[in-house]
């Protein structure tokens, strides 16, 4: 499966009442196409959507919180992972979209695949589902998703997928609209 | 010095409920002091200066408040973490910043640098900034939260030896 699939598989299981924090470059612009809207689409801070995340999640203990990012946002912050094991807060999942690629800036290679996920998650003792593979079938993939969802504490469900992301456009809020809408939304 | 308790109570009652960062041996009477005042701010230990900002944009974005600690070594980390998230997205949060490299610290060559350049970083990223004095402390930090929440962005507080 194509990373922009599984977002497109996730949106259908979605009740809408989440916030989504995506990474930067095609994952926000998924997210943003694919998703209810509005979400915290970040443009930038690469290696921060999962910190981002947590800050969310301890403000809005009511709210599901789910970070999704691409494999190459993962590994350059990984000490996040310490931090929200540490912090472990139940309202906290998080998606990781391994391509294995830098697929926004060109699909240069990433130095993710020699990881073996359930070990690295387990590592850190983060809660974390079998890693989705790559010829999965939709449901089993479906499955993983509501597993994932369902969860009751702090998860991470690591997705391994092709890089095949369709054009889209940019998304056309400003980042200060983006933060407004957050705003607004809490009522 | 600064009372930590009272300092920490005072920015309780500014609405901070959060706080975040990486330690500086300048504000580990203050960090001690956390479990004190654990139910009414919540420290979280980031691993990094920028994931402290990302946790702090993360707090901003739900709503709520929070102050980032580190020391300007820290400060000299977290340039895209200001940029492209806290500045770009107008997240108002507070940085407190020890001011490593001056005097006090000639025995400790790995500052020297940062602390000559702390204020102009501080300026080239459009940051305001405040000395924070124990004299008068209360309103100096006024004076940054009322900039912080006109402009809705970061400011900074820069931390001498011997201040918190
Ligand atoms: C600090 C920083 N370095 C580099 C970039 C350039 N950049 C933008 S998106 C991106 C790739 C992100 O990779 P990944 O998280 O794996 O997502 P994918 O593009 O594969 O969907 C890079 C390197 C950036 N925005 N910020």
């Amino acid at each position: 499966m194509y990373g922009y699939e599984i977002i497109q598989e996730l949106a259908t299981l979605l009740s809408g009442e989440e916030i989504i924090v995506s990474s930067n470059g095609n994952i926000s612009r998924q997210v943003y196409n694919y998703c209810k809207q509005p979400q915290i689409y970040l443009r930038g801070s690469m290696g921060l959507p999962i910190s981002v995340g947590l800050g969310v999640a301890l403000a809005r203990p009511e709210k599901q919180i789910l970070t999704i990012l691409g494999d190459g946002n993962l590994l350059m912050g990984l000490g996040s992972l310490s931090t929200i094991s540490y912090v472990r807060p139940s309202n906290l999942k998080i998606l990781i979209i391994d391509n294995g690629v830098y697929a926004t800036t060109g699909h240069q290679a990433t130095t993710s695949g020699t990881l073996n996920y359930t070990a690295l998650l387990d590592g850190f003792g983060l809660p974390n589902i079998v890693p989705i593979q790559r010829n999965d079938a939709v449901e089993s993939i479906k499955e993983k998703i509501q597993l994932w969802l369902d969860a009751p504490e702090l998860n991470i469900l690591p997705a391994l997928v092709d890089a095949k992301p369709p054009t889209l456009s940019n998304i056309p809020l400003h980042p200060e609209e983006i933060a407004m809408l957050q705003k607004h939304s809490k009522t | 010095m600064i009372n930590p308790s009272e300092f920490l109570t005072f920015l309780r009652a500014k609405g901070f409920s959060f706080a975040t960062g990486v330690p500086c041996s300048y504000f580990s009477r203050m960090i001690d002091k956390f479990e004190m005042h654990q139910e009414s701010i919540t420290y979280i230990p980031a691993t990094r200066e920028d994931e402290a900002v990302g946790i702090a944009s993360g707090v901003t974005f739900g709503g709520a408040r929070a102050f980032v600690i580190m020391q300007n070594s820290g400060y000299a980390t977290i340039g895209d973490a200001l940029t492209s998230l806290a500045q770009l997205y107008r997240l108002p949060m507070l940085l407190i910043i020890s001011w490593r490299g001056l005097e006090p610290d000639r025995d400790f060559p790995e500052h020297s640098l940062m602390g000559k350049v702390t204020e102009a970083t501080l300026s080239s990223y459009q940051v305001p900034y405040w000395e924070l004095e124990i004299e008068d402390w209360q309103r100096t930090i006024e004076v940054a939260l009322t900039k912080m929440e006109e402009t809705s962005r970061p400011v900074a507080l820069l931390v001498k030896q011997g201040v918190l």
